[in-house]
């Protein structure tokens, strides 16, 4: 099967490359199509010293539809729904924008990057974005919070 | 080549897909969807180029190029290049078979001929006529032995080609005890050998040092007098809280290497060569960095360690600011620029509105003065030119005149 190729092709890859701040692998070796990942925040992000579990599900028709990517831990971010799903919202992901040459690790760094710099402009959670913008203080206070008491 | 196996061609086919190349192919031979080096390459209206099969399941989903999104349909899709199918045709890989044992790696082009024609680990058809059994084209040549043939021994039927292996194995072939000697069938010699009287066995307390052997019948005697066996309960309980010691150490080790980043461990041979010579003071004063793991050490080493960091931590700082200082300044200049150049601009632009208005002025003039000439012209022209070339003249003023007045405006 193509998909599972492509996929092990990707996971040989991403262990001899592996990004920083991010680990990543296949819950278990018989379903490549669902992934675990831990992303460390960086430094420099209100969510420092956290580390975040989220998990990555291939479609069957990878690479042709794009994967999904949802946070299991909780966390107080703009582009991640508040809810218990954690949906993680990532333009390369819509089904509309999504390129078959796009990598799971290109998907991973740039979630990554978006604990670094939330996406205002796409956010789902928008009470949370409009403080990000006029009230950065308090947002990174309330994000320090929550990354305390979820992420540690 | 013996021409009996020429004959034969395999029935294996082989997937290019799961080819496993003898180099790493440089990614621009990639298949961008399947990440593997090309398979018949095409090439897309956007010039970007696909294996033949992944583009098109790619076109059943969607018809956008998979990397730029433009529109595409299947008629816009064009074989690539010869030369890229070449470059991806010449690559090296593996015989599909290299797991089974045959050695041979070729051209990726070649592999298929390969396959069906020499791969002595390929599979092909039973040489005899009438047999649908199927045998590895390096066996091919000893005949068929896909037949069944009665067992001399136990009366079961076994196929030929599983002969070698049934009689290693069959329950009703006898064969010998290697202590005793006695001959016992296969079945019931499995069950006698662990317990065989005259097999050589170890003390019980082998594994804490003792080193007697005696025939299986013999070794009581031995074990009741063993001075091991006494301790082994004692020497046990040592080795299963060393192993804990251990595993605990091991755990903590892992957690210190979190805290400190590993640096180079002392050497036994240099920890050792300084502790039998103490007084030699000024030999050992070169190693004394990375001698010890005592408390103290450890305390100091860590001290150093903060220190390190902190004075990192302040550089890190000064540079912050410095880079800080600069961002600073480079804004200053920006800013400077930037209004110098809208003032420039502001000063081309009045220019330019002046220029049109003076534009603006003359076209008016010229279609008043069509107008004028179209009505009291053309009667007037017929009659005399003396009169025309008078107002061309004063036509010629008047251009003279709105000229110098958007001059003025100019100037404004």
């Amino acid at each position: 099967m193509a998909a599972v190729k492509r996929i092990t092709k990707e996971l040989k890859e991403f262990n001899e490359k592996p990004a920083p701040g991010i680990s990543a692998g296949p819950v278990s070796e018989e379903d490549l199509f669902k992934w675990n990942v831990i992303l460390t925040a960086p430094a420099s992000s209100p969510y420092a010293g956290g580390a975040f579990t989220l998990r990555l599900e291939l479609p069957m028709e990878y690479p042709f539809k794009p994967p999904t990517l949802s946070f299991t831990t909780k966390i107080y971010h703009p582009n991640v729904s508040n809810d218990e799903k954690g949906s993680m919202c990532l333009g390369i992901l819509r089904s509309e924008s999504w390129k078959p040459s796009c990598k799971i690790s290109q998907v991973l760094e740039m979630a990554a990057g978006l604990l670094n710099e939330p996406n205002v402009d796409d956010a789902v959670e928008t009470g949370i974005a409009d403080e990000y913008k006029n009230n950065y203080d308090q947002f990174a206070k309330t994000a320090r919070e929550w990354t305390r008491k979820y992420a540690k | 080549m013996p021409p009996s196996r020429s004959s034969r061609s395999s029935l294996q086919s082989v997937d290019l897909r799961a080819l496993d190349y003898l180099t790493t192919p440089s990614a621009n031979l990639l298949c961008p969807i399947c990440h593997s080096p090309l398979i018949t390459p095409v090439q897309t209206r956007c010039l970007h180029t696909f294996c033949s099969a992944c583009l098109s399941l790619s076109l059943d989903r969607s018809l956008t190029c998979p990397i730029d999104r433009q529109p595409l349909s299947h008629d816009e899709v064009t074989p690539a290049p010869i030369m890229i199918a070449n470059l991806v045709n010449d690559l090296p890989v593996l015989c599909p078979n290299h797991e089974l044992g045959c050695g041979e790696s070729c051209a990726r082009w070649l592999v298929e001929s390969h396959v069906r024609e020499d791969c002595g680990y390929a599979v092909v058809k039973c040489v005899k006529e009438g047999c649908s059994g199927v045998v590895e084209r390096r066996e091919a040549d000893a005949g068929c032995l896909h037949g069944e043939i009665e067992c001399e021994y136990c009366n079961d039927a076994v196929r030929l080609a599983d002969l070698e292996s049934h009689l290693r194995e069959c329950p009703k072939v006898s064969s010998e005890c290697p202590h005793c000697l006695q001959s016992l069938p296969n079945s019931e010699l499995v069950d006698h050998i662990p317990e065989c009287p005259e097999a050589i066995v170890d003390c019980q307390a082998s594994c804490y040092g003792c080193s007697h052997t005696s025939p299986r019948l013999e070794i009581g005697a031995h074990e009741t007098n063993c001075h091991f066996v006494a301790l082994t309960p004692v020497l046990q309980f040592h080795a299963e809280r060393i192993s804990t010691l251990e595993l605990e150490n091991k755990a903590i080790r892992q957690k210190l290497d979190l805290l400190v980043p590993p640096r180079p461990l002392a050497t036994p041979a240099a920890a050792a060569s300084t502790t039998a010579q103490p007084n030699q003071v000024n030999a050992a004063s070169s190693s004394s960095s990375i001698v010890t793991t005592t408390g103290r050490d450890m305390t100091s080493e860590m001290q150093d360690y903060t220190f390190h960091l902190y004075s990192e931590y302040e550089q890190l700082r000064s540079d912050v600011e410095r880079l800080n200082a600069q961002i600073r300044e480079l804004d200053v200049k920006q800013d400077m620029a930037r209004i110098n150049e809208g003032l420039r601009y502001n000063d081309e632009m009045t220019g330019m509105r002046a220029a049109i208005d003076g534009l603006r002025m003359q076209l008016h003039w010229l279609l008043a003065n069509r107008r004028e000439v179209g009505s009291t012209g053309s009667p007037a022209a017929a009659g005399t030119t003396g009169r025309s070339v008078a107002g061309t003249a004063s036509a010629g003023d008047a251009r003279r005149m709105s000229v110098d007045s958007a001059r003025q405006v100019v100037k404004l």
